[in-house]
């Protein structure tokens, strides 16, 4: 458990930080990282969803975050996370998942917002160490209108 | 320098003066007092697109819409006709429906327990006796708009009474709303798939269709778009940097239809990619069998500029509604500066389940708050709505392509692709709206 928990403040600090590589390292090859839309339970090939992307999509995400022509994130916001309530849902072994509460604070242009929310992490054991499958990010907001939200959550 | 035009807002008709041939003043996106009037001229007194009627399949479905300010209810009754209902208690003015979307077969005012009927009847009134025994309740159904009407599902409410019919207000745009339509072999779509909200710090106006932009403000997704297709060949990403879509050198051409409503006609190019994109869509489970759908339904003709259109007319409705790529889209005006959208991806019926996905997942990789597209479009109204701050120069200038655009046979007026043609379009109808009496 402590070993998961590291993982997850670390994984926070990293997005946190823009540390897009040292993120991208974390994630195994067939991923998903997903943030329903309208509601937490959906099923993604019936209902939209703010993010549903494989490793193309999130490969392509970070590529344009890199790069300056994300004008959204032109400036980039700064963000700070408190990562908490982890409970282990599940552990096969080789497969963990996670759930955990999040405090999200954003600063951009001035303005100051605050996204609260769950994660649930599907983990990898690979190698001594863990990777991440899948990220499912519920937004306590996602059924209300969401400004800017181009940064990693 | 332009010396004979105002530099602010003054005068006994301030709103006539802001708008010029191919070019309008910056106070019609930050004064407030603009706003409140642009609610009343134009929100709460000519058609609005609500919903669709694929949003409340069966009896007892609603939704909850505004109107300019005015929240409505979108049912439909037990008796099966879908009703826009204004969400308000006809006895001390509370909502009667407080939640967004669901199925009921009464909405109750929970102040003193007015009924109604899904049908907006009023049907319990708790402690009648309160009132003479020939008090009219039969007139106190929920109030509706004095006008409602549909185009093929798309239901639209006037607040105001005395406008021309809708199929004559929405006049030219009538066959681009078909085409997103007939994307379907059984010209059959839901609205089914629920919805993105965005909010941004910008005026409503400040949305709509521009032809100009994607080179300059997506150019990021077209490298992204070029590197993938180039990773996809073996070949340099050079070859795959197609930035004549939206150059003057493009088929691709704005359409001025009237009302105020306008397009980003991208006909003429999605024709000439047509082999290129069947082949694709014929990759996808279920896609010959669509294909094949198609050509059946709609005959060789048609069928081809359907499938090439793809569902996309790109058109916008004055004042609320656009249909772009495999979404509709609903704009909220909140505020001067504050505008809410909500995007409805739409699914096809008749197309397979990978078809369908495969029209969401590339909504939502461009379209939404988290999305390539729309959030850069959403700065960049957000520093447009701070760069007005200015009054040097307060004029914004959308005269472009004025010198070569041209009325086509269908009384559309057209231009290149980049031009202001749209604009000009929104800010006609606008001006006619926010010039009218009452």
């Amino acid at each position: 458990m402590d070993e998961i928990e590291a993982f997850l403040v670390r994984e926070a600090r990293l997005i946190d930080e823009h540390r897009y590589d040292e993120w991208m390292e974390l994630w195994e090859d067939d991923l998903v990282y997903w943030v329903p839309c309208n509601e937490d339970e959906i099923d993604p090939g019936r209902h939209v969803s703010l993010i549903y992307d494989g490793r193309e999509g999130l490969t392509e995400r970070v590529w344009r975050l890199k790069g300056k022509q994300a004008h959204a994130q032109r400036p980039k916001s700064k963000l700070q996370r408190v990562v908490t309530n982890v409970v282990l849902e599940r552990d096969e072994g080789d497969e963990v998942v996670v759930s955990s509460a999040f405090v999200l604070g954003e600063v951009r242009n001035a303005v100051q917002t605050v996204y609260l929310g769950r994660n649930v992490h599907t983990l990898i054991r690979r190698g001594g160490g863990l990777r991440m499958k899948q990220k499912k990010v519920m937004l306590l907001n996602n059924d209300a209108p969401i400004g800017n939200l181009t940064f990693l959550l | 320098m332009i010396k004979d035009l105002p530099g602010r807002t003054n005068g006994a008709n301030p709103v006539t003066s802001l708008v010029r041939p191919g070019r309008v003043h910056g106070d019609i996106y930050t004064k407030a007092e603009i706003f409140e009037q642009e609610l009343e001229k134009i929100f709460h007194a000519s058609w609005l697109y609500v919903g669709h009627q694929s949003e409340v399949p069966e009896p007892g479905d609603f939704v909850l819409r505004t109107m300019g300010r005015q929240p409505v209810i979108l049912v439909r009754g037990k008796d099966g006709v879908v009703r826009v209902l204004m969400n308000r208690c006809r006895h001390r003015g509370a909502l009667v429906c407080e939640v967004e979307r669901g199925n009921e077969q009464h909405f109750r005012c929970w102040y003193h327990g007015w009924t109604y009927e899904n049908t907006g009847k009023l049907t319990h009134v708790p402690e009648e006796g309160g009132y003479p025994s020939d008090f009219p309740f039969d007139q106190y159904g929920l109030s509706q708009p004095p006008a409602v009407d549909d185009y093929r599902g798309f239901v639209f409410a006037s607040l105001r009474a005395g406008v021309k019919p809708l199929r004559e207000h929405i006049g030219l745009a009538a066959k681009m709303i078909d085409l997103m339509i007939d994307a379907s072999p059984r010209g059959e779509i839901f609205l089914d798939m629920g919805c993105n909200k965005t909010t941004y710090g910008g005026n409503w106006k400040l949305v709509g269709m521009d032809g100009y932009h994607p080179n300059y403000l997506h150019v990021s997704v077209m490298i992204a778009r070029a590197k993938r297709e180039a990773a996809a060949s073996g070949k340099p990403d050079a070859e795959f940097m197609n930035s004549t879509s939206w150059s003057d050198a493009s088929s691709s051409v704005t359409r001025d239809l009237g009302n105020g409503h306008s397009m980003l006609d991208l006909m003429e190019h999605r024709l000439s990619t047509v082999d290129s994109y069947l082949t694709g869509l014929k990759k996808l489970e279920g896609g010959p069998a669509y294909v094949d759908a198609m050509f059946a339904a709609y005959g060789p003709e048609r069928g081809r500029t359907l499938l090439a259109m793809a569902g996309d007319p790109h058109v916008g409705l004055f004042p609320n509604v656009q249909l772009i790529n495999s979404h509709v889209r609903i704009v909220n005006p909140i505020a001067v500066d504050k505008t809410e959208i909500m995007m409805f991806p739409v699914r096809l019926g008749g197309a397979g389940d990978a078809i369908n996905d495969n029209r969401l997942r590339k909504h939502e990789g461009f379209y939404g708050p988290a999305a390539s597209g729309s959030p850069d479009d959403a700065e960049i109204f957000e520093r447009t709505q701070r760069g007005l701050q200015v009054q040097i120069n307060p004029w914004i200038e959308l005269s472009r392509g004025m010198h070569r655009e041209y009325v086509d046979t269908d009384g559309s007026i057209v231009g290149k692709i980049t031009d202001e043609v749209p604009q000009r379009a929104q800010m006609k109808r606008w001006l006619e709206l926010m010039s009218s009496d009452g």
